[in-house]
């Protein structure tokens, strides 16, 4: 799940210099963590038209990432026909496809943070930083690309305090890896030598 | 002698810190490098420490060095890739700085500059791994370097370690870090206990040089204890606290601690939070001079 949060009303008023605004917001990611969903846009729409805009209509679209064909998506909602831009609630992902055909200005609603998770109603975020090189069993299935603030692969920068990492409130990333580990048995991952990650396998844009 | 032969002679070591200036004016720099001369063994010279952006080490090193003291460059993981990485190490080697001390470097949130990309493409113990590697003539990519540094290399660790933590200490040895500079030390007990933990993974060329902050304040003292991996006993929190002169009883302080430790581990880093003046004075103290 891509974790994303809303941004700041005002900021968002900021971006929209059009008059007539279609809003879509996304029935996945952005749906389950309440900042896309359908409460979600009528509430930005309401907002929106209190502070003097014409929200000429609304949707809330499958799956705002990944769309059959945006000629179903205008034919279902013909009001963005006679929209001067459309306002996203969806992850970068999905801003970027419907840029890619809408031909009008596209503006995002939501600033995306990371790839994470859902479990049990519990959101978990920063779980894969998409390094294109998956390494995440050598700890216990935790990954130090994301779960260490400076995707540290060899170990802990000894700057946690009290078990809190030194950058922000989360909890080490690395004493978690070891109690993962020490759960599964595995704490001889620890003196793995890990090497540079190869960043070159890093997708950069290539067709799959 | 040079850092390196002295680190071998089983002399006890004495090394400081420095910060290069936030500014072109290194006078400041230069006065506290006059303070240190016919003391300390090396100079250790710091990388934007804390995240707060100040003179590249590479450059105040180089100064240094020109007024005839040998140095430590502090080199991190924070704001420079492989690339950056080798090519100052090769900079600096060039120039004569062969002694290098390797750290993953305080995240840009705490520094003043918040918003800048943290780097980290490399971990400290791949940097110990490259640096290896350097000396030996080839690059992290496996390039032929035309002429190799010859160097001298350092890593750091706190005192209070857990399991991972003193695993990754063992990793810093495996990848040939020569000497060890400790975060600070104010509780001569669990110094020991850490010594005994180091001296289970360690050779003897392994150097342990422990860190040493003299306090200056209750203010200070109360600071530093909520920094990781420092532990300002209670008994010293209060001394600093009754004292009528807390600069000198700082001072006594650390000469204590320096004396307790000394037949423990192999030298001392003095840290001073500001300048050098009392440095020559607090190791006379404690009966190293
Ligand atoms: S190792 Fe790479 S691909 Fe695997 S979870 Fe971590 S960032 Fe994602
Ligand atoms: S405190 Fe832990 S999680 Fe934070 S940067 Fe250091 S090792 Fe990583």
């Amino acid at each position: 799940m891509i974790i994303s949060r809303l941004k700041e009303f005002d900021q968002i008023l900021q971006l929209l210099s059009e008059k007539k605004i279609f809003l879509i917001g996304c029935g996945k990611c952005a749906k389950k963590q309440h900042t896309g969903g359908e409460p979600e846009v009528l509430e930005l729409k309401y907002k929106l038209t209190a502070a003097g805009k014409n929200i000429t209509g609304w949707t809330v679209l499958n799956s705002a990432c990944s769309i059959n064909s945006w000629d179903d998506v205008l034919e279902q909602n013909p009001a963005i026909k006679m929209s001067d831009a459309l306002l996203i609630m969806s992850c970068g992902g999905g801003v970027s496809v419907i840029s890619r055909y809408a031909g009008i200005n596209v503006y995002p609603a939501l600033d995306t943070e990371s790839l994470g998770g859902v479990c049990c109603n519990e959101i978990v975020t920063q779980l894969c930083g998409m390094c294109g090189d998956c390494t995440i069993w050598q700890y216990g299935g935790i990954c130090p690309v994301t779960q260490c603030s400076k995707s540290l692969l060899n170990g802990p920068c000894g700057g946690a305090v009290d078990g809190k990492c030194e950058v922000d409130e989360r909890l080490c990333g690395w004493d978690k890896i070891f109690d993962r580990l020490k759960e599964l048995g595995k704490l001889s991952h620890l003196e793995m030598i890990h090497e540079p990650k190869d960043h070159a396998k890093k997708s950069r844009g290539k067709k799959i | 002698m040079s850092f390196v032969s002295t680190l071998l002679s089983g002399k006890f070591i004495i090394t400081a810190e420095i910060s290069p200036p936030k500014g072109t004016d290194i006078s400041r720099m230069i006065r506290d490098v006059e303070l240190l001369k016919g003391i300390a063994d090396a100079v250790n010279v710091t990388d934007n420490q804390r995240g707060v952006m100040r003179m590249s080490p590479l450059a105040a090193c180089g100064i240094i060095q020109g007024k005839g003291i040998e140095t430590i460059m502090h080199i991190t993981c924070r704001d420079r890739n492989r690339i950056a990485l080798q090519s100052d190490i090769i900079g600096a080697a060039a120039l004569g700085i062969r002694n290098v001390l390797v750290m993953s470097g305080d995240h840009p949130v705490k520094g003043d500059h918040e918003g800048a990309k943290p780097v980290y493409d490399i971990d400290s113990i791949q940097l110990l791994g490259i640096l290896k590697k350097l000396t030996l003539g080839f690059d992290l990519a496996d390039n032929e370097l035309s002429g190799r540094p010859d160097l001298c290399v350092g890593a750091v660790t706190n005192t209070e370690l857990n399991e991972v933590g003193l695993i990754k200490l063992k990793k810093k040895i495996l990848m040939g870090a020569s000497f060890f500079q400790t975060q600070a030390v104010f509780d001569a007990k669990s110094f020991s206990g850490f010594m005994e933990k180091v001296n289970g993974i360690r050779s003897e060329k392994v150097k342990i040089i422990a860190g040493i902050i003299p306090l200056k304040s209750q203010k200070s003292a109360d600071f530093l204890s909520k920094l990781a991996g420092i532990k300002v006993p209670e008994d010293i929190v209060q001394k600093m606290k009754r004292s009528k002169d807390p600069e000198t009883c700082g001072m006594e302080i650390a000469a204590n601690i320096i004396k307790e430790i000394r037949p423990m581990c192999d030298g001392v880093h003095i840290m001073p939070v500001g300048k050098h003046e009392n440095t020559k004075m607090i190791l006379e103290m404690a009966e190293i001079l």
